[in-house]
């Protein structure tokens, strides 16, 4: 049919940020043993607390399997050929950015990330601070010093370590345990940097904080970390945003993202999910496996956006634990896939306390020869009376080589919990794209309304500036010839 | 001797391999208003479509021409452009879109054909203001996604709506009042 073509071409848009940048890279040998988790944890002077921890998390990976129950397939990865620590050279202190590797600043200014406190990302209203991963290592956070004037603490993990050690030892591994999961566990032993933030009591971050991850080397794995503590009756919006070159073999990213929302707090996470995706064929790309849950203490929200475009395999699900009473749970997601990506994406809810209230809004979308399963669990304990669930599941369905999965997990343990849960798929009609092109839109910009209208209730809950970001990106996704 | 704006000649369409239309003839002239009727079947909807550019139609003979200038290769959305309005005898939902985004996605998506700048957001408010009032539609159903949950006649003031804020030419209704149809 004349549709599946054009949607084929308008999908067939190739990824924007598949570059290399060529610097020099401190590296670690392939392969994972003892020896490697104390050389990453020595090039890293850290104290001796962290690296026991490190190493009983590779102890205890030993002993588990890889988990085989997920929908995407992929073939087996040898862990031995993976190279697990690899940062541009040379790694000093950096003080301003002048110091910076000028390749560096040049990569991230090609992406549209400015570490120029003076410069405002292009079209955003409002100052963003940022902090840039590359490979293994932050490079840069900016508007530090302002953050500190308000009492927050926003850096790089490995600073965290160094500055803030009471901060670090006391939450590190509270939501998201080194005996977790397979690739949690694996990330704990192994993972070199990432963001450390932390928001003082009753104090609203005055300007949104982002971390910026960039895979660059080839072979490597990226294992970053990010641990976020939003102390009693504070606030915070998180963004983060991803890349990498676009490579034939395929890239292991296994991240953890930790969020402990104290009484009262609330926190916002968004997501913006580019990895590279593979080729049309299906070489390459980033398999994307990643563990991240909040904590909710009394009163506290926890609220994970998402958007994801990006991955070879995307397998992750956000998740909250509300364990105080009147906690609030939100999960707002879109993902989509093209070409051969594979995407297993949801959240888990577990209601503990009285009253807790939780939200899960899926898009996902599939095009090409994309496969998508949304997997959830509402799991309602026992303790939790009065807790409520409201999911809807929604899946776009975009030519007929491509497939959308519901898979809902429900465990109500108290009569009087309410939950409710829809789900639905569509396909975007040969009707609806000849009636809005009767109205004078093209077929790329036909298809990218009905997209984006399908997407709306999600892409409203991200903040502003990157909504459009959001947005763009999605119709550069669908973009392309058409006909 | 001014151009007729509308010149269908010797039309035969075929779908799926059957042959709807048998070979129609209409020459419409600026600022005439015709009617075609006839029985069920009898493809009234498929004259219209075809007008249109509806890719399921296969034009098998015969010519479509707009002020002289066969249409037949061109997109739905350059005839659309270039005047041709249909107004769907079902109009269709867009869920997610707001009615008052999508006229002015469209309107931009016209004026830019016509080489006229975007209109900014005040004069285009103050457009569909206007029109809104001419076709007499609730201004509330500006704010809802396109079409979803309007009632028949709303779907049918909406197609009009559409209609009054970018075409200056030529119109073909289909089956816009209930007064029109031929249905049972
Ligand atoms: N998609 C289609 N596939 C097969 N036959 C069709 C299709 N659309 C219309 N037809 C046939 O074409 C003829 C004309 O239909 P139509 O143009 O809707 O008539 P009218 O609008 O005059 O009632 C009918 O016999 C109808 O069954
Ligand atoms: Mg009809």
């Amino acid at each position: 049919m004349a549709q599946n073509e054009s949607i084929q071409a308008l999908t067939e848009q190739e990824y924007k940020h598949g570059w290399v940048t060529h610097i020099d890279a401190d590296q670690v040998p392939a392969g994972l043993s003892e020896d490697v988790v104390r050389l990453i944890s020595g090039k890293k002077n850290e104290p001796e607390w962290l690296l026991q921890w490190r190493l009983r998390a590779y102890r205890h990976w030993l002993t588990m399997k890889e988990p085989t129950w997920q929908k995407p397939h992929y073939p087996k990865i040898d862990y031995q050929s993976v190279i697990y620590y690899s940062a541009p050279k040379p790694k000093k202190e950096l003080s301003s950015l002048d110091e910076v590797d000028p390749e560096l600043l040049a990569t991230f200014e090609k992406l549209g990330i400015s570490l120029d406190e003076q410069k405002r990302l292009s079209g955003v209203a409002t100052n963003v601070a940022v902090d840039v991963v590359f490979d293994s290592v932050s490079v840069k956070t900016t508007f530090q010093e302002e953050l500190k004037k308000a009492g927050i603490i926003f850096c790089s993990f490995s600073e965290a370590v160094h500055n803030h050690p009471e901060l670090v030892k006391k939450y590190l591994g509270t939501v998201v345990p080194f005996t977790d999961n397979f690739f949690a566990t694996l990330n704990s032993a192994v993972f070199s940097d990432g963001s450390f933030c932390y928001i003082p009591k009753g104090v609203r971050c005055p300007m949104e904080l982002s971390t910026y991850f960039r895979i660059n080397s080839a072979g490597t794995g990226q294992f970053e970390r990010t641990l976020l503590i939003a102390d009693e009756g504070s606030h915070v919006s998180y963004l983060e945003g991803c890349t990498a070159p676009s490579r034939d073999e395929n890239q292991l990213h296994a991240a953890v993202v930790e969020l402990v929302a104290l009484k009262g707090s609330t926190i916002k996470y968004s997501t913006v999910q580019n990895w590279y995706p593979g080729d049309k064929d299906g070489k390459g790309g980033v398999y994307n496996f990643v563990t991240k849950r909040g904590m909710a203490e009394q009163d506290a929200k926890l609220s994970w956006t998402q958007v994801e475009t990006g991955s070879a395999i995307t397998w992750k699900y956000p998740s909250c634990i509300l364990k105080g009473d009147n906690s609030v749970g939100e999960f707002y997601s879109v993902a989509m896939t093209r070409d051969y990506q594979q995407a297993d994406t949801g959240t888990k809810m577990i209601h503990i306390g009285r009253n807790t209230k939780s939200t899960i809004i899926s898009k996902g979308i599939s095009a090409g020869h994309g496969d998508q399963t949304y997997r959830g669990q509402v799991k309602i304990l026992k303790s939790a009376t009065g807790a409520r669930n409201f999911s809807a599941c929604d899946s776009l369905l975009l030519g007929d080589k491509c497939g959308a999965h519901t898979v809902p997990y429900i465990e109500s343990n108290n009569a009087g919990a309410v939950i409710e849960h829809e789900a639905s798929t569509s396909k975007i009609s040969d009707e609806q794209i000849f009636f809005l092109r009767q109205r004078g839109l093209s077929e790329e910009d036909a298809v990218n309304l009905i997209v984006n209208g399908f997407c709306k209730d999600v892409l409203s809950e991200l903040p502003m500036e990157f909504a459009v970001e959001a947005q763009k990106l999605l119709g550069l996704k669908l973009e392309g010839a058409v006909g | 001797m001014t151009q007729p704006l509308l010149e269908i000649s010797n039309l035969h369409v075929a779908i799926n391999g059957t042959e709807i239309l048998h070979g129609i003839n209409l020459t419409v002239n600026a600022g005439e208003v015709h009617a075609i009727m006839g029985t069920n079947g009898s493809g009234k909807s498929t004259l219209t479509k075809v007008i249109a550019g509806h890719p399921d139609y296969v034009v098998t003979s015969g010519d479509i021409k707009l002020r002289g200038v066969s249409i037949l290769e061109q997109e739905p959305e350059d005839r659309a452009r270039a005047g041709v309005f249909l107004a769907f005898q079902y109009p269709v939902e867009v869920p997610g879109v707001s009615n008052m985004y999508f006229l002015r996605t469209a309107l931009n998506a016209h004026r830019k054909h016509r080489g006229q700048p975007e209109l900014s957001g005040a004069e285009f408010l103050a457009l569909v203001k206007e029109k809104a009032r001419l076709v007499d539609i609730d201004a509330g159903l500006l704010n809802r996604s396109v079409n979803e949950g309007f009632s028949g006649g709303e779907k049918k003031r909406n197609e009009i709506l559409q209609c009054a804020c970018w075409n200056r030419h030529w119109r073909s209704w289909m089956k816009p009042t209930a007064a029109w149809t031929s249905m049972p």
